[in-house]
Parts: C-alpha cells; sequence; structure tokens
C-alpha cells in the first residue's frame, strides 16, 4: 500500500512535469531540453529557501518562478536569437547545471529537519484523522505523511490542470495553440510568434520548476541530478496519456497527461518491485519513447506496403 | 492609402541562388480600389505582396499605408492593418482547433491579447451570424476542428476571418489557385461581396486570367521585379482575356529576345 500511494504521489507530482513538457513537444512540436535543468533549478531553489527557514508555498512559487525565468531565457535564445530550439535548451540545461550548483553550494541539500510543504500538509490533516503515525486503509497500515502527501499532490493537480485549461481557452492562450500548429497563420492574425514562444517555454518549465520544487519536498531531498532524463520521462507520459484518451481536445488531452504520468509511475514501480534493475530504469524508458514514437509510423507503412502487394 | 515606393528586394544574396525579386516596384493605391496583379512565374507579384505584408523586410524602397510608414514593421504588427488570405487553404487556419477558435483569433487581430475567455457566448452569437452569411451550413459546427473541412470551406473562413475586423488592406494571394472549379467559383463571389459590402482596398495576386478580367477596377502586370503594364479606369474594364494573352506573350519574346542577345554578346566578347 505504501509503494502503491508513493507510486500515485510521485506520478502527480510528475504529472506537473508532463503537462510543461506538453506545452513544449505538443504546442510548440519542439522537445525542450530545459526540462532536465529546471526540475533541479525548481528543487535547489526550493531546498535552499527551506532550509533558510522561507514559508514553503513561497519557496514553492520561488522555485517554480525560477523555472519560468529559465524558459524565458531558452524561448529568448530561440525564438529572437534565432538558435535551433534543441540546441538552445541543451545551452540552458548545461548552463543550469552550474547554477543550481552555485544556488545549493553543494550537490545535495537534504529537507528532512525542516518544515515543507509535506510537513505542513501532515499537521494539517491531523485534526481531520487525528494524530496517530499511521492509519488504516481498507486493511492496510498508511502512514499519516503519505497520505498528506498524496492528498496534497492531487489538490496542486488540480489546481494546476485547472488553470492551465482555463488559460489555453483565454484570447492569449488560444493564439498560443495557434502559434505552435500554423505560425504564418497566428502572425497574419496578428499574434507575435516569437513573444508566444518565449512565454510559451517560461510556462512549460515554471510547470516543471515547480514538479521539481514539489518532487525534493516529498522525497526529502534536492540534489543537483535530480533532473536528469526528465524530458524523456515527460515524453514517455504523454504518450501514454495520447494511446488512453486518442483525441485532441484540449481538457481530455490534459486529464491524458495526467494520466499518462501516474500510470507510468505505477508501471516502474511494479516493474521495480518485481526485480527490474534501477541501473536499467533510463534505459528502459528511452528505449519505451523511440518505440512509441516510431511504431505508429512503421504500423502505417507496413500496411501500405502490404496495400500495395494485394493491387499488384 | 498605400504607397510602395521602388521596393528592392534579393535573396540569398551573394550565392549561387541570387534571386533579385524585386527590381524598384512602386505604384500608389487608393482608398477603396481593387487592383489585380498578373505576371508569369517567377515575374516577382507574390514577392510584391509578401513585402506590403511583411514576410519579409525589403532591403531598400519605402511602404506607406494609412498615412503609417510600415516599411520596417515586423508582419504581426501590419497585421493590424492588413487581412491576408493565403494560396494554400491549410496557411490560414489552425487545423486542429475549433471554427470557433480560428474566428476568435481573428476576431482580435491586431488587438492586444489578454485573459478574456477566446470564445464568450456573445461573441459565438455574432460568429453563427457570420458564418451562416457562407450559405454552407458551417453555422453549428463551431465547434469541429477546422482541418475537418475541404479547401474551400476553409478558404472561405479564412476569407471571412481576414476581414473579420474592416481591414485597412485586404491581400489576396492567388487564393483560388488550389481549390477545384466550383469552389473556386463560390469563394470568388464571396471574395466580391464582401470587398462590396464593407468597400475594401484590395491588392490581389491571380494567375487565372478570367477573374483578372472580371474583378477590380485596376489591373498590374509585374515582370522582373517592377510594373510593366498599369491599367486603370475605363482601360482596366475593356481589357479581355486576349489581351491579357497577348501581354503574356510579348513578355515571352522580350525574354527571348534578352536571351537571344545575350548569346550574341557571348559569342561576340567571350
Amino acid at each position: 500500500m505504501t509503494l502503491l500511494i508513493g507510486a500515485l504521489t510521485v506520478g502527480l507530482i510528475l504529472s506537473l512535469l508532463a503537462l510543461g513538457v506538453y506545452i513544449s513537444f505538443r504546442i510548440f512540436k519542439t522537445a525542450d531540453m530545459t526540462a532536465d535543468g529546471s526540475t533541479a533549478l525548481g528543487g535547489a531553489t526550493a531546498a535552499v529557501l527551506l532550509v533558510k527557514g522561507v514559508h514553503p508555498l513561497l519557496a514553492t512559487a520561488a522555485g517554480a518562478a525560477m523555472g519560468m525565468v529559465a524558459g524565458t531565457v531558452t524561448g529568448v535564445l530561440h525564438a529572437r536569437l534565432r538558435i535551433h530550439g534543441l540546441l538552445a535548451g541543451i545551452l540552458v540545461m548545461t548552463a543550469l547545471y552550474s547554477i543550481n550548483l552555485h544556488i545549493m553550494g553543494r550537490s545535495n541539500v537534504p529537507l528532512m529537519e525542516v518544515d515543507t510543504l509535506v510537513t505542513g500538509a501532515t499537521e494539517a490533516l491531523k485534526p481531520l484523522v487525528g494524530k496517530a503515525d499511521t492509519h488504516n486503509i481498507a486493511g492496510w497500515q498508511v502512514a499519516s505523511r503519505d497520505i498528506a502527501a498524496f492528498l496534497l499532490s492531487v489538490l496542486a493537480v488540480i489546481i494546476v490542470s485547472v488553470a492551465l485549461y482555463l488559460f489555453m481557452r483565454t484570447d492569449l492562450g488560444t493564439a498560443m495553440r495557434a502559434t505552435g500548429q500554423n505560425d504564418q497563420m497566428a502572425r497574419a492574425q496578428g499574434a507575435d510568434t516569437g513573444g508566444m514562444i518565449i512565454l510559451g517555454l517560461a510556462l512549460s518549465n515554471g510547470l516543471i520548476a515547480a514538479a521539481g520544487a514539489l518532487l525534493a519536498q516529498y522525497q526529502g531531498f534536492a540534489d543537483v541530478q535530480m533532473g536528469f532524463g526528465m524530458i524523456v520521462w515527460g515524453l514517455a507520459s504523454i504518450i501514454i496519456g495520447e494511446s488512453l484518451v486518442r483525441t485532441r481536445a484540449l481538457g481530455i488531452v490534459i486529464t491524458g497527461a495526467v494520466m499518462g504520468s501516474v500510470l507510468f509511475r505505477l508501471m516502474v514501480a511494479i516493474a521495480l518491485r518485481f526485480g527490474l534493475n534501477p541501473n536499467d530504469l533510463k534505459l528502459i524508458t528511452a528505449v519505451f519513447v523511440l518505440v512509441a514514437l516510431v511504431v505508429p509510423d512503421l504500423l502505417s507503412r507496413i500496411r501500405r506496403r502490404r496495400g500495395v502487394q494485394q493491387h499488384a | 492609402m498605400l504607397e510602395v515606393d521602388s521596393l528592392e528586394k534579393t535573396f540569398n544574396s551573394g550565392t549561387a541562388n541570387e534571386v533579385h525579386a524585386l527590381q524598384g516596384a512602386s505604384f500608389e493605391l487608393a482608398e477603396g480600389s481593387f487592383m489585380v496583379v498578373i505576371g508569369g512565374n517567377g515575374s516577382g507579384k507574390s514577392t510584391l505582396l509578401n513585402a506590403v505584408a511583411g514576410s519579409f523586410i525589403v532591403d531598400s524602397g519605402r511602404i506607406t499605408l494609412d498615412g503609417h510608414d510600415i516599411t520596417r514593421w515586423p508582419e504581426h504588427r501590419r497585421a493590424r492593418l492588413i487581412g491576408r488570405v493565403f494560396q494554400d487553404p491549410y496557411s490560414g487556419t489552425a487545423p486542429d482547433m475549433t471554427i470557433g477558435e480560428n474566428l476568435a483569433l481573428a476576431a482580435r487581430r491586431g488587438l492586444r491579447r489578454g485573459l478574456g475567455w477566446a470564445l464568450a457566448s456573445r461573441v459565438r452569437e455574432d460568429m453563427r451570424e457570420r458564418v451562416r452569411s457562407l450559405n454552407m451550413g458551417l453555422e453549428n459546427r463551431l465547434d469541429t476542428p477546422i482541418g475537418s473541412l475541404s479547401g474551400g470551406q476553409r478558404q472561405a473562413l479564412t476569407l471571412l476571418m481576414a476581414t473579420w475586423l474592416r481591414p485597412r488592406l485586404l491581400l489576396l494571394d492567388e487564393h483560388t489557385a488550389a481549390l477545384d472549379p466550383r469552389s473556386a467559383q463560390q469563394v470568388v463571389e464571396l471574395t466580391a461581396r464582401i470587398i462590396e459590402e464593407q468597400r475594401l482596398t484590395v491588392l490581389m495576386v491571380t494567375h487565372s486570367m478570367q477573374q483578372a478580367v472580371n474583378l477590380g477596377d485596376r489591373l498590374v502586370m509585374v515582370h522582373r521585379g517592377r510594373i510593366l503594364h498599369d491599367f486603370t479606369g475605363a482601360r482596366k474594364h475593356r481589357l479581355k482575356t486576349s489581351d491579357l494573352l497577348g501581354l503574356f506573350d510579348e513578355v515571352r519574346r522580350m525574354e527571348q529576345l534578352d536571351e537571344a542577345t545575350a548569346m550574341m554578346l557571348k559569342g561576340l566578347y567571350v
């Protein structure tokens, strides 16, 4: 049960990351490598502020804000200085590694002894469920900290998803989506497509850094390596989500990305439980994304070839 | 209204693919005038239109529209004054977004975009009304992705979008060339109706001789990046398709003469 609830919590936290990657990868059709750096940036910023005793909400918001700055830099490199989107992301990601080390002053900041959103949520939960450290849920003993973290992440995901959905349906959000789909048309309708890309990448990396800040508080430490491979993780979540919902309707796609992230984390947890070597995790994730990207195209090509043979 | 003064543009400057696309093109377009632009392939007629639209910044020359010097304005800023329909029906719309969302974008062309609801119910009523005027039965399909419509339907909607807020200048770039004859006819009729209703100033590039003869009150022929012929008023109205074909023949003979001269000079000097 602890394993399950833990997997769900991490899946939910990382669904914020998936939503961020959704903006760059699906709306703007670029793989924004900044994601790896801004995950750790969010975690590092929040951790350092938490250690200094800053209110956890403020520390988390600061982490997200730093992510937005990182996204803005990538956006300016790409949209204004005309650097290829992939390269712009790689440059900022690389730079962020040093910046994150400077922010933390070392490679790892533990958060076991400080007040975080998770400890805050645990305290807030006490009047509702009692002061015991563990609770009986369907015959399983679950730590109240785990319940609190789970509820906290549910709340965060609901707020962020709804806000993102509403934003995408405003005048500004509509222009942003149009920019990604047909920038020629967006400009003809008076949208500053460069500005839209910068704003979109800022938003994307803000969400990703928020995920990093929450993850650091949940796992009890921030680490300079914690963002490694996160872009691929986000892609995997989106791809799973899309295969679950099979539509382009905005609200459903956002729900799908969240579901994909949670499902993917569950699959990983189960695989690890049944003896998957943790060292192989990134390899398997990468292969999974590769297969998911290539197979649909391959299948249609094979089908076409068969069709041709039958007609011949 | 629109003043275009000695525009120069060279693409791929300094490479083997160098193209001197605009070579001092100049003209003035009066308010409410409808100018048809014709010319052979590579004559620079679309380049001229794109220069006005701001797809690129010209090397030299001046473009003034409605009292503003827009020569250095980026494309999206010019969109405040200019409505535009492209040749490719896929260029004018965002395919995965609904008809309503596409129209909502057009309803704020050139205006500030904030956090207002793009599809407010007030706007939707207006949309249904104006889409109904297309007589395509699309007014009840505002929530359909625009990518699922035919080329003709998309082009009609693009035209509606370009003129949703009355543009100071409407640019039409061979906007029926990619359509089947029936859809093309529909879009042409719609174009004429909207231009008439809103009394628009129009610049239209076409390679349909029939459209060139039937539409507009002025016709210019572009050749080698500048205006070669300019017909206005009664001279424009007297033009027949055979006259235009004659113009094209004349241009072809000029080209051949140029080539023959070049060959001769080559024989003499090289």
